[in-house]
């Protein structure tokens, strides 16, 4: 039951943003009862909000859905990372700001991260970002979601 | 959940924007797909066709964006039909999808609204 709950799940925006917040664990979003913690989304960036050393708000489209994603950059700041070796906060500060700067309007962008809620909505904290080149590379994710829906997760369900 | 304030480009073929069709819309997000049949620098104007349908497309928002006749495109943003009953999409995003495989995007495309169906069957049921 608990084995996807360390997969960045490839979900469709508006299977995504059907998931519920589990009462017992914040940091576990459920899908038909399936507890999840990460996701994996493709699709067009559509909205693009920029607080330098602080964050990037942007939205994915992937023609289902709007799903609000989250990519910190205040790592060179926050005392979260002030127990941590400066080298390796330095690298992730310079992996972000890499991937804050790809992030641009209309690119198609696969994001993977964490499932969190922000005033009640449903958003994807960012940990990795890669822009996709391929015009299939959509379609190919759209294949993937129904196939996994279909195959792997509504039969973790049953 | 609370969804977000931006509004998703609904999938569909230029085929499936008539008159009749539940996406012929006034204001409606859309997201279309097609080769470059016309562009003109001055209105910002493009018309891009799918088989025997076509659609104008106003691109004044869009910047970073070369158009090539005869290249494939898709846009994101909103429909806006006209007193004679035309539509124009007004583009929020664009991209050349030069390379892409229209036959399995459209293919998709069905699959995709069959399994959204029957999700949200399944949810209400």
């Amino acid at each position: 039951m608990d084995t996807l709950y360390n997969t960045h799940a490839k979900l469709l925006a508006f299977d995504f943003l059907s998931l519920t917040q589990s009462p017992s664990d914040p940091t576990s979003f459920l899908r038909k009862g399936i507890p999840l913690s990460r996701a994996e989304t493709v699709g067009v960036v559509t909205s693009r909000d920029l607080k330098p050393d602080k964050f990037l708000k942007f939205v994915v489209d992937d023609g289902t859905g709007c799903i609000p994603c989250i990519l910190w950059l205040n790592q060179l700041k926050s005392p979260y990372f002030s127990r941590r070796n400066p080298c390796d906060v330095r690298i992730i500060a310079d992996l972000a700001a890499n991937f804050a700067s790809e992030i641009k309007l209309g690119v198609v962008a696969r994001v993977r991260g964490r499932m969190t809620a922000y005033r009640g909505a449903l958003q994807i904290t960012v940990s990795d970002v890669v822009v996709e080149r391929d015009p299939n590379s959509e379609i190919l994710h759209w294949l993937d979601c129904v196939k996994l829906a279909r195959k792997c997760y509504d039969v973790a369900a049953q | 959940m609370a969804s977000s304030a931006i509004k998703s480009g609904a999938l569909v073929s230029l085929q499936d924007l008539h008159s009749a069709s539940p996406f012929f819309k006034q204001g409606a997000s859309l997201r279309v797909t097609g080769k470059l049949q016309e562009y003109s620098v001055e209105t910002a104007i493009a018309i891009v066709i799918d088989g025997s349908a076509n659609l104008k497309i106003d691109t004044q928002h869009l910047r970073d964006l070369n158009f090539r006749v005869g290249s494939i495109y898709q846009f994101i943003g909103e429909l806006f039909i006209q007193p004679d009953n035309e539509a124009i999409l007004h583009a929020r995003v664009g991209r050349n999808v030069d390379g892409i495989d229209l036959n399995l995007y459209h293919q998709t495309l069905r699959l995709l609204r069959e399994f959204q169906s029957n999700h949200m069957n399944d949810q209400t049921t």
